[in-house]
Order: C-alpha cells, then sequence, then structure tokens
C-alpha cells in the first residue's frame, strides 16, 4: 500500500445496524454504526461510513479518497426474499418434473426451520409459498441421464414456446432453467439460455449449472430460482452502491462477502446473489477465526446474542464448517456456505408462562427493538430477557448504550412482578435469577447439541462473546459448557465488519463426477485442470501476484449406499501422485468416523467421489490489529463502585465489582463477581472467574 | 416442585432425544433412516413407561415402552449397567420384524433409573423376500428373524456370538450391522447424556422432574378431553388384498375425561401380512393422538393413562400368533392410525375451542415398493423408494391440505430426488409429479398425491425385482371430514412396453406423456414380487389427503385456480365441485355455476324423499 491511500474499510449491512470499521496502518480501529435503511440499503453504507468519519475529525471525501480497499457485506438478498420483494419469476425444466419445485422433496419443504412446537403441530404448519408458482413453471421436452448422456434431445421450437408463455404470457421478468443432470451435461441448459437471450432480452436468467452445478435437482432448481429472483435486486444494489461510493470520492475495488467466507469482485458478485445470502454472519466467523488466530486459539465456537437471535458458528482447528443444507427464510438452496446456527433468542427474547401449566420460558416470541423491552420506555409491555438482567443488576440504568437510553427498572420490575413472579408464587428476584439460568441453560443445550452434531466436544473450544447480549450469559453457559475460556472480543460490537476486512478474495469452482476408490491419479487431475487454469487466469486479472495466489483442493468422498458425504481437503501437493490421492481417502475415512462416530464407516460397499472442488484464493494483506503495550493488573482506575447483582454460585444477589471498559488497560486483571460496562454491552464476570484485558483490548475470562 | 429447575430439565429431556437421533441418523448412513425419518428415538422411566417420546415415527413410542416392559418381565434382576437388549418379536411388542428395538438401562450409582429404546427399519431381516415385507407370507415364520429379548451388549461389550448369529440370517449383514451399531451409539449417547444430567441436578431432582412431567401431561390431556364434547365418533378402513376386503371398524367414544378406542366389529385376522398385534394397534392409535392432541403436551405416559382400547383377539388388529404381520406397518397398523385421525378429526370439528385442529386423513396409504437387484455399477440395491414417504395432507377445518405435505405418523419425513434415486438403481424416471384430481374435494380441497413412471436403465441384468405389497387400490383411503370427500385410491400399473415395439405411439415412448399414453399393455398389480424388464414401466400413483366440508360450498374462484395449476381438472370441477370453467381456463361461469350446484345438490337427495 502507498502512503496516501492508506485506508481499508468494511461495511456490514444487517437488518438493523450497519456497521464500519476502519483500518490504518498505526491508527487505533476506527467504528461506525448507523442505521440500515432498507429497501435503499447503500444510503445506510454512506451513513454508517460518515460516523466513522465524525468520529475521525475527517470529511467522507477525504477518507474515501485515501482508502485503497472497500469490502463490503450486506442482508440485501435476504431482505429481498423475506419481504417477498424479488421479481416475478418463471422456471423451465424437464417435463414430467414440473413440480420438484412445488412439492419439496415431500414434507421437507414443511418442516425444515420449525423448532419443535411446530414438529410437534403438523395441522398447523405449511410450506411457505413458492417463489414460483405453478402456472410460472414450464416443462420442455428434453432428457440426460445418470452419466451425462442425452437421451432425448432438446426440442428448440418447445423451449421457444415456454419462454414466450412465460414472458409474453405471464409477464416474467426473470427465468430460472434447471433441468434433470444438468451438472453432468449442461448442453440443454446453455441452449435454452441461449434461446432466452434472443426472445426475452430483458429477462433475467440464471441456469442450475452455473449457479449450483451439483446433483440433487430440489435443492439445485430452489437455488436457481432463488437467484432468479434475486439477481436483479443484488446486481442493481451493487452497482448502485459503487455508483454513490465513486460519487463520495473513492476510486478503488468494492469487494463483496460470500455466505461461504471469501470476497468477490463486485462483478462477479453481482450476478450470484445467491452467494450474498447470510454473507454477515459468515464474515463474523470468519473474524472469529481471524482473532482466534491472532490469539492462538485454532478452536473457537463463535456466539453472537443480539435483540432477537442467538447465532452459533463453529470453527476447528482454524477451518470453518460448512452448512450441509443450507435454508434462507425456509427455502432451500445449494451453495457453500459457512454454517452459522441460530434460535430464536435474545435480549429483547419475551419471558412468559406456558398458559396451561405456568412452566415459564423465554421466547420464542420477541419484541424486537420496537417495541422493545419494558425498560426501554418505548411502550414494550411484555417483559424480556434485557428486562430480568435489569432487574438482577447487570444492566446500569445510567450509562445504558452510553447514556443515550436510561432504563426504567421500575417499569421493568412491574411487569415481571405481574405477569411472571406472583404468578409463579415467588419473589421477583428468585424468579428473576430463575429466568436467567433458564435461558443460560437452554444456549448450552443448543451448542452442545450443535458440537455434537459434528462430532466435536465443546471442552476443546473457546468461546468467543459476541452481540448486545452474550457477554450477560456467557460466563454462566460457558462453565456449563466447559470451554477452555471466554473472549468478549474488543470489536464484538461491529465483530461482521472486522470479519470483512479479515478476508481473502475466493472463487469457488467445483466439478461434480463420481470416480470409485481407486481412480488413477491423473483422471482427478484431468478433472482439475480446467478449473485451475480458470481460476489462475481470474486472480490474475483482478491484480493478485502467482505468490499471493493459493489453489486448495478439495473432494466429497463417501461410503457406497450411504447418504453422508464429508468434503475432504486435499493435503497432499497438486496436481495429485498416487500416494497423494491415497492420502485423501485416509483422511476421509478419519474425518468420516470423526463426525459420525466411531464404528459409522462401512469399508466393504466401497467409496466414491462424488464432487471436485476447487477453493481458489487471492491473498488480502490483512490490517494488523494495534496492539496496546501492557499495563499492571491494577485496575483501579478503571473501578466504579461496587453494585450488587446476580451471582450464580451464590444463588443471589452479592456485592460485585464494576468496571468501566474505557478506562481499563491491557494486562488489568479482574477477579469475579464482577460487571464491565462498555458501550455497547455488560460483560458479566461471575465468581471463581476472572477477566483479563489483553494487548488487543479483548476481555479474556478465565475459570478459576 | 421448582418451575425453573422443572423448565431446564423439560428441555434437557427433549434435547437427549434430539441428540440421541442425531448419532442415529450419522452412524446408520441409510436412505430410509435418513431420509424417510423411518426411526424411533424415547426415552422411559426405570419401569419401562414413556417419560419423552422423540419427534420420529409415533407408532413405536408406545410399543416401545412395551418392549422395555418385557424386557423387564424377560430378565428380572439380571440386567446390568451397559447392557443393551434387542427384541422383535411383534408378538411381544415390536410392530414388524424388520423394525428391530434395541433398549437399554441406564444405571446410576448401581441403581436401575431409566430406559432409552430406538428403532431404526434395517436393511433387512431375512424374511422371503428382500427389505422385510413380505405380502405372501404365509405365517411369522417365513417373515425373518424374531427374537422376543435378547442380550446383544452385556456390560458395555458387544456379545459377538448373538450378533454373528442375528447377522448370519439377512441378506447384506454389513448394512444391517451398520444399523445396529448405529443403534447402539444412539443409546450411548442418551445413557451418557442423561447421566450427565443426573449428576448435575441429583437423581431425586430429575426423578421428580420426570414424574412431574408424567402428571403434568395427564392432568394437561384430561383437562382438554373434559373441554371436548362428549360422544362417539366412528370411522371405518376397508383393505383390499387381491379381491378380499378386510375391515377396520373404530367407535371412538369420549366421556369426561377418557377416550376410547373400540375396534369391535373388525376383520377376523387375514390370510394375508397386514394383520397387526395389540401392541402395534395401540401404537397405531397413538400415532395421530400424540400430534392431534397433544400438540403443546409432552408425549409421554400421562399421555397414554386416559386412553383405553378394545381390540378383539384374533381380530386383524389383535391377531394371534402365528399370522403374518410384516406388511402391518402399511397394513393394519396404517388403518387403526388413519380410523383413529378421523374420529379424532370428528370430534374437534363438534368442539368450538378445537374445531381449527380438525383435520382429515392424510395419507392414508402407504405404497411401500421395494425394489432388489443389482445396479449400474455392479452392486446390490435393495431399498424403498422412498416417495412412499411422500403423502399429502388432509385438509383441516380453516385450510386446504398440503399438496405432498408427508404425514401426521411420521412427521418429518421426506424423499430422495430423482437424481439420487437413479443413481442407486438401474432406473430411470419417466416422470414425478402432483396427480391431478388426488386431493379429496372438499370446501377444503385435500393435499394432491403424486404419479411416478420407472423404466429399467443401464440395468447389467436387464432390469430389476420389486416387491409391493400395495392395498388401496380399490377404495380410496384417505378419508374426509364434515362432508369432505376421500382423497383418490393408488393405483399400480405394470406397463408391458416389451410386447409393444411396434406400436407407433412408441415414437416419444419413455417420457413425460400421461400413463394412457404409454404403449403397451397395462396390467393392475398390487400385491408380491414382479419383474421390472426391458422397456416396461412400473407406473405408481398414491392417494391425495381427504377433503373438509362439502366441495359445492367451495369458492368458484379457488377451483377455478386449481384448474389452473393442475391440482383439479375441468371435468371435476364441474360435476363434482359445480364450477363450469371454459376452455382457455380464464374464468367461471357464474350462472351455470349456479344452475350446476343446484343441480348437484338437488341428485344427491332421492327423488322420491325430495317429494
Amino acid at each position: 500500500m502507498n502512503g496516501d491511500k492508506s485506508y481499508v474499510i468494511a461495511t456490514d449491512v444487517g437488518g438493523t445496524c450497519t456497521d464500519t470499521v476502519v483500518f490504518a496502518a498505526g491508527e487505533p480501529i476506527h467504528i461506525g454504526k448507523a442505521l440500515s435503511t432498507p429497501p435503499d440499503f447503500a444510503n445506510g453504507v454512506i451513513d454508517s461510513i460518515r460516523s466513522a468519519t465524525d468520529a475521525m475529525g475527517l470529511p467522507l471525501g477525504d477518507l474515501l479518497g485515501r482508502t485503497s480497499l472497500f469490502t463490503h457485506g450486506s442482508t440485501v438478498v435476504d431482505n429481498a426474499l423475506l419481504t417477498r420483494g424479488g421479481a416475478r419469476t418463471g422456471l423451465i425444466t424437464t417435463e414430467g418434473f414440473e413440480d420438484t419445485l412445488l412439492v419439496t422433496r415431500g414434507a421437507y419443504g414443511r418442516w425444515a426451520g420449525l423448532a419443535e412446537e411446530g414438529l410437534k403441530h403438523p395441522v398447523k404448519t405449511d410450506r411457505a409459498p413458492s417463489l414460483v408458482p405453478a402456472e410460472r413453471i414450464r416443462g420442455v421436452p428434453e432428457r440426460v441421464d445418470y452419466k451425462g448422456a442425452v437421451i432425448r434431445e432438446l426440442d428448440d421450437e418447445s423451449a421457444e414456446a415456454a419462454i414466450r408463455h412465460l414472458v409474453e404470457g405471464a409477464g416474467v421478468e426473470a427465468i430460472a432453467i434447471c433441468l434433470l443432470w444438468s451438472p453432468y451435461n449442461p448442453v440443454h441448459e446453455q441452449r435454452i439460455r441461449e434461446i432466452a437471450a434472443t426472445v426475452a432480452p430483458g429477462a433475467y436468467v440464471t441456469i442450475s449449472s452455473d449457479i449450483a452445478p451439483v446433483p440433487g435437482e430440489y435443492e439445485r432448481t430452489s437455488t436457481t430460482v432463488i437467484n432468479a429472483y434475486a439477481g436483479r435486486i443484488a446486481h442493481d444494489y451493487i452497482t448502485e452502491l459503487q455508483a454513490l461510493l465513486s460519487e463520495e470520492g473513492y476510486g478503488g475495488p468494492l469487494l463483496v462477502m460470500q455466505g461461504y467466507g471469501g470476497l468477490l469482485p463486485a462483478k462477479e458478485a453481482s450476478n450470484r446473489a445467491v452467494g450474498m445470502i447470510e454473507c454477515g454472519p459468515a464474515a463474523g466467523v470468519i473474524g472469529a477465526r481471524y482473532l482466534g488466530g491472532t490469539m492462538g486459539d485454532p478452536d473457537v465456537i463463535a456466539a453472537d446474542m443480539g435483540g432477537t437471535t442467538f447465532k452459533v458458528g463453529v470453527i476447528q482447528g482454524g477451518a470453518l464448517e460448512f452448512a450441509r443444507e443450507p435454508l434462507v427464510d425456509r427455502y432451500h438452496y445449494v451453495a457453500p456456505k459457512i454454517e452459522v446456527v441460530s434460535i430464536g433468542a435474545g435480549g429483547g427474547s419475551i419471558v412468559s408462562l406456558e398458559p396451561r401449566t405456568g412452566v415459564p420460558r423465554v421466547g420464542p416470541q420477541s419484541a424486537g427493538a420496537r417495541p422493545g423491552p419494558v425498560c426501554y420506555g418505548l411502550g414494550g409491555t411484555e417483559p424480556t430477557l434485557t428486562d430480568v438482567m435489569t432487574l438482577i443488576g447487570y444492566m446500569d440504568p445510567t450509562t445504558f448504550l452510553g447514556g443515550a437510553l436510561r432504563l426504567d427498572i421500575e417499569a421493568a420490575r412491574k411487569a415481571f412482578e405481574a405477569g411472571i413472579a406472583r404468578p409463579m408464587g415467588m419473589d421477583v428476584n428468585e424468579a428473576a435469577f430463575g429466568i436467567y439460568r433458564i435461558a443460560a441453560a437452554q444456549i448450552a443445550d443448543l451448542i452442545h447439541e450443535i458440537t455434537v452434531e459434528r462430532g466435536l466436544d465443546p471442552r476443546d473450544f473457546v468461546l468467543h462473546a459476541f452481540g448486545g447480549s452474550c457477554p450477560l450469559l456467557a460466563g454462566v453457559f460457558g462453565r456449563e459448557l466447559n470451554v477452555k475460556r471466554i473472549v468478549v472480543p474488543y470489536t464484538a460490537s461491529v465483530n461482521c465488519a472486522f470479519g470483512l476486512v479479515s478476508a481473502d478474495v475466493v472463487h469457488e469452482f467445483a466439478h461434480t463426477a463420481t470416480c470409485p476408490v481407486p481412480t488413477p491419479a491423473e483422471e482427478i487431475n484431468a478433472i482439475y485442470a480446467p478449473m485451475v487454469e480458470r481460476a489462475r487466469a481470474q486472480l490474475a486479472d483482478e491484480g493478485f501476484a502467482d505468490g499471493d495466489i493459493e489453489l486448495q483442493w478439495s473432494a466429497d468422498l463417501r461410503y457406497r449406499r450411504q447418504v453422508h458425504e464429508v468434503t475432504t481437503p486435499v493435503r497432499a501437493s497438486t496436481p495429485l501422485d498416487e500416494a497423494g490421492l491415497a492420502t485423501v481417502v485416509s483422511d476421509f475415512e478419519a474425518l468420516y468416523e470423526r463426525k459420525y462416530g466411531k464404528g459409522s464407516a462401512y469399508r466393504g460397499a466401497g467409496i466414491e467421489m462424488t464432487l471436485f472442488r476447487l477453493s481458489a484464493r487471492g491473498r488480502m494483506t490483512r490490517p494488523e490489529i494495534p496492539v496496546e503495550p501492557l499495563a499492571g493488573e491494577d485496575t483501579s482506575a478503571a473501578h466504579r463502585g461496587k453494585r450488587d447483582v446476580f451471582v450464580e454460585a451464590e444463588g443471589g444477589f452479592a456485592p460485585a465489582d464494576i468496571y468501566d471498559f474505557a478506562s481499563l488497560a491491557s494486562g488489568n486483571l479482574i477477579a469475579g463477581p464482577a460487571v464491565i460496562h462498555t458501550p455497547i454491552t455488560t460483560i458479566v464476570v461471575q465468581a471463581a472467574q476472572t477477566a483479563r484485558m489483553d494487548p488487543w483490548r479483548n476481555i479474556v475470562i478465565a475459570f478459576d | 416442585m421448582d418451575p425453573i429447575t422443572f423448565s431446564i430439565i423439560r428441555h434437557r429431556l427433549f434435547r437427549i432425544v434430539d441428540e440421541a437421533v442425531i448419532t442415529l441418523k450419522h452412524v446408520s448412513g441409510s436412505a430410509i433412516t435418513n431420509e424417510g425419518h423411518d426411526l424411533m428415538v424415547s426415552l422411559y422411566r426405570a419401569d419401562g413407561s414413556l417419560l419423552m417420546g422423540g419427534v420420529g415415527f409415533l407408532h413405536h413410542l408406545t410399543s416401545a415402552a412395551e418392549a422395555c416392559k418385557a424386557t423387564i418381565r424377560r430378565f428380572g434382576d439380571d440386567i446390568d449397567e451397559g447392557d443393551v437388549f434387542l427384541l422383535n418379536d411383534p408378538y411381544t411388542a415390536a410392530l414388524h420384524t424388520s423394525d428391530i428395538y434395541l433398549v437399554a438401562p441406564i444405571h446410576y450409582r448401581g441403581e436401575l433409573v431409566a430406559w432409552s429404546a430406538c428403532f431404526v427399519h434395517v436393511y433387512d431381516i431375512g424374511a422371503t423376500n428382500p427389505g422385510g415385507f413380505c405380502p405372501d407370507a404365509p405365517d411369522i415364520f417365513t417373515e425373518g428373524f424374531s427374537s422376543p429379548g435378547i442380550r446383544l451388549v452385556s456390560g458395555g461389550r458387544v456379545n459377538q456370538d448373538v450378533m454373528d448369529t442375528m447377522l448370519n440370517m439377512v441378506r447384506s449383514p454389513e448394512m444391517v450391522a451398520l444399523d445396529m451399531s448405529s443403534m447402539i451409539a444412539c443409546n450411548n449417547v442418551a445413557r451418557e447424556r442423561m447421566l450427565a444430567l443426573i449428576g448435575k441436578y441429583g437423581h431425586e431432582t430429575v426423578d421428580e422432574a420426570c414424574r412431574t412431567l408424567i402428571a403434568q401431561s395427564e392432568e394437561l390431556l384430561r383437562e382438554r378431553l373434559r373441554e371436548l364434547p362428549n360422544g362417539s365418533w366412528q370411522s371405518r378402513q376397508y383393505i383390499d388384498v387381491k379381491g378380499e376386503v378386510f375391515k377396520v371398524n373404530l367407535t371412538m367414544t369420549k366421556r369426561d375425561d377418557r377416550l376410547i378406542f373400540d375396534f369391535s366389529g373388525s376383520s377376523p385376522q387375514a390370510p394375508y401380512a397386514i394383520n397387526c398385534t395389540k401392541w402395534a394397534s395401540l401404537g397405531g392409535l397413538f400415532a395421530p393422538l400424540f400430534p392431534l392432541l397433544c400438540f403443546d403436551i409432552t408425549w409421554n405416559e400421562g399421555v397414554v393413562r386416559p386412553i383405553e382400547m378394545i381390540a378383539p383377539e384374533g381380530s386383524i388388529v389383535n391377531c394371534t400368533r402365528p399370522a403374518p404381520v410384516s406388511v402391518a406397518t402399511v397394513g393394519a397398523i396404517q388403518s387403526v392410525n388413519n380410523a383413529a385421525c378421523a374420529a379424532i378429526g370428528k370430534m374437534l370439528d363438534a368442539s368450538d375451542k378445537y374445531a381449527s385442529e380438525a383435520t382429515a386423513v392424510w395419507h392414508a396409504n402407504h405404497f411401500a415398493v421395494f425394489m432388489f437387484g443389482r445396479n449400474q455399477h455392479g452392486g446390490e440395491a435393495i431399498g424403498i423408494l422412498t416417495e412412499t414417504f411422500a403423502g399429502s395432507g388432509g385438509a383441516r377445518n380453516f385450510a386446504d391440505g398440503i399438496d405432498v405435505g408427508g404425514e401426521i405418523p411420521n412427521p418429518i419425513s421426506r424423499m430422495a430426488n430423482v437424481e439420487t434415486l437413479e443413481t442407486i438403481f438401474p432406473l430411470r424416471y419417466l416422470f414425478r409429479r402432483r396427480m391431478k384430481d388426488s386431493g379429496g374435494p372438499g370446501r377444503y380441497r385435500g393435499g394432491a398425491g403424486m404419479e411416478i413412471g420407472l423404466t429399467p436403465h443401464d440395468s447389467p441384468d436387464g432390469g430389476l425385482h420389486y416387491v409391493v405389497s400395495g392395498k388401496g387400490a380399490d377404495f380410496p383411503m384417505s378419508e374426509g371430514l364434515a362432508g369432505g370427500y376421500p382423497g383418490a385410491p393408488n393405483s399400480y400399473i405394470w406397463v408391458k412396453n416389451n410386447e409393444a415395439e411396434a406400436d407407433p405411439r412408441n415414437t416419444d415412448a419413455g417420457f413425460g406423456q400421461a400413463v394412457d399414453d404409454l404403449p403397451g399393455d397395462q396390467e393392475r398389480v398390487s400385491w408380491g414380487v414382479f419383474p421390472l424388464m426391458g422397456e416396461d414401466v412400473l407406473y405408481v400413483r398414491w392417494n391425495g389427503g381427504g377433503g373438509y366440508g362439502d366441495p359445492l360450498d367451495r369458492e368458484p374462484d379457488t377451483v377455478l385456480e386449481d384448474c389452473r395449476t393442475g391440482a383439479v381438472s375441468r371435468e371435476t370441477a364441474e360435476n363434482v365441485y359445480g364450477v363450469v370453467i371454459d376452455e382457455s381456463m380464464s374464468a367461471f361461469d357464474p350462472a351455470a355455476t349456479e344452475a350446476r350446484r343446484k343441480a348437484l345438490a338437488a341428485a344427491r337427495i332421492p327423488a322420491e324423499a325430495a317429494e
């Protein structure tokens, strides 16, 4: 980087807030925050950057003029799906299979994404309405078989008639094309796209062999439809953002985050709407991985709890976990995506008693940001988890959000007493302690289940606690899970934006073919050769020098007659020789047993490789996180007296030391019970725990 | 008990079952377990009564309780820490031999405190036909390996002699071994997590929470029953096999806080394997009862207590040894569950408060086709066509049934993709689509079923064979509710295309056309083992859900919409719904519709009665 172009900016657009971080060598990290502005999210981006420049005392144009790189993540595609705001879309598929999208592999689309209450109550469940209704689905005569052989030629005239029917008859603006077995032979899909370009040049077209070239026609069709549906919105959004940034003085590249945790140049990203789904949470996991790496912790459970949702991702040995059956809203799609599991539990979760049994529960309903918790005084009447946090002494009514909002404890107490404590026959404190424990136990259950599902043990992990609500509970559920220690990162409030600057440019390629083990290494290499060539050319085109390009091969393997496929990274040097290929197979066997349990492998049936992946990485320069010189353990400068708060080990109120985060220095050591107030969150250190501020200003909580 | 601790323990018990299910699916890796979700894991009390039922195949929750109790009776004091018992004898507790139960005691400090139990439909059980369904089995002795209780694991060590003996009797023993490993691993997880729970909260507290949980479920169900009207409701199911017809007859009586299911009047046990045993019938009636009446109640022993079953001995719903039962799960058990769903639906519909919980029968008839033979990769392929899990929803009191929405007793199943099935089997699908007019007509329409056409493709043997135990081709089984019509019946057709080479319609053979346009003679098949060779086609159509309310009351606009989306034909719109729609389906004719509806209504009343 040259001297006058020294800044790197990352902005993440979430559902509520748009966060910005600004990095420059030798400067502290600057943070900006603004409300998101749906549906014109680009405006919120500018607001958010401006909020950072205001704090820096720098005009927006000056900063953008001195910025060399802008990385970005946005919820724009998720929002288009949630609000059903996408294009009027039609679907062309193989004749005889027109209903594949509508019937969602049977009940799968009806129950996917439901919690226990829904699963147990089928009479009250339905599918999400299809993004393409039956009238806008057209089958065309053609057929390819499982080997990719054409066994029925495409009828061009029927294809043209289908397109005309959709565009002229049904008025569609976007067309998804997904035919059986196209990953093995895309020739018919490509031909229909050509015809569409002639017949309906204005339509936005996605073909499945481009966007999701993997077998499994339901998920592939759904992905193609989502991409066509949100394609124009994603494209226009990125184009508009680029224009806005350039108007404000920015002349560098715009890189856009993908759900798999890598960045793509704007031009490519704008044609891959489906890639942007949940890219914010993915960036959060990338950020946690980078921070974990910096701190020497390759195994991290990244938990983020805000107002409405609890999200958790797992990083093992520095490796990311990818979702097997991704779902957006309640639509399935197939695209490489970092697994982030979420449940409806946050500070705004409403505390209630089951009407018939009186058993207390937290959520799943949420008061959200509006009307919000009772203590916000914004019209909320039902007690929430945040109200409970206030009642048990964790929140400081006067310093919340830097004093911007004064919390009304008395209102919270009244609502909680009338709605929860009295009906349970308990006093307010006792009931509030109980609710806190229920919330912590449920989160522990969730994280336990997620780690078990991956064959992992939470005791091997460091817990990162992000978001406004997580650091209030982490000391208790982290202890129950017996994690190694808890880290509340300095960048906890802008974690996703932080993740954006720690990511690389990554292009994902995949080729579907079924190869039994053993297959000669040269055949595997031949599959990779064209992908490698494309990847190198693309990254070179984007300005990456050879030394900054990293190609990671990986393959999906499975035991024959078994449904589980395991993506196995190739550790050997590539192109492969026979010994290297043998390592891939033995690595697969080890991974399989780790994930699915001892004795789960059935070697007798044979092994086959089904999907060949190439992850092409253009390494970016990581901004360095500023390091503070170590001060002593003495915390007296930050000590703000004592207050009675709920201490789990005591089962009730006990005096705790109160600290001001801003006045803490690296090396400071705090013995629990204690509460640390930051402008955006509150960190609770339970008894028998110690908290230390590290040189990056993270709070690290250890168990005695 | 302290509501906080209770809330935490209850949540954790449910999660324990969830984690055990994950383990089961992971280790098993089979399609029927992972796609069909044909599995169950539940926790039981020390005496074997149900503590926490999981969301799996719900027929099994109560019969696995009986499996625990039978194990206690058989082994008495000889039940030790780390033991696992296998039980699959239908006359002891199981539903049919291929659904194997593994039940495992959980000991805490040497004391038996709970049981975990699970089942999967194993790959094979060594019966006459591959896969376990034996339509023509004359008795239980030909239905494969069967044990009333045997110790598979002693103190954490697998009894290899027992395992080997069992595996020696089945096809593809490696696959069955994997099924067994998955169930052992699943029970291990349940035990570890249960012990961790007890370790944290203490045996006394957990035990009290379990007792409270059961008492609470009982009280909640009794309270709900008291809110529902007293009365008797009837439902009859007809099962046709090879031209013979068998009946499951149910009278359900609700009195105060009790519910009695009386199956008197059902057919004597059949010579075919559709029979079921007493425990299977009990499981069959609970399968809809849990989600319909206990959707917000924990599924445990407390729910079982207010329910009584009368099932005459020697009948199709309580057969006596050695009657064959291998097809029970898609035979008498499914009919018991359909009849219970219909009777409960009628009762709910009669209540102001709970009418919106009422539903017509969902997916009354699994078509259960097991394919077997060599596949295109030279390997062996035995497996159920998982489409059988893709049933369709019954219409509800407030909405249509869900097209291909699944089934009530197995709420979270799914079917495999065509692209998966075409690699497992040497088959090519001609089509797989919703079946027009299959959803039961009604003010709210039943969900549509589907139709598939299959032909051999790249088979090393020129084709393969299949076992079909299809009933319900003569009589519709997805009963409607409140005047709604039943869903269309199933259909199984063998299209003999091999002899039709010269047929001029053969030019585009084997693609997406209608079954009637396929060249070759068509023969109805429904029962037994058949070949699928050469260019022949197997056509299967399966039932839609039952309708709700009078079809003449359905909004004409909605019927028009059904025509446009392909759910209903113009003929049915006119002849059943009384809605007259023009050929281009642009609109319905209001005057003609009114006249047609009047005529249809009048025709229902015999002339003499009308006068």
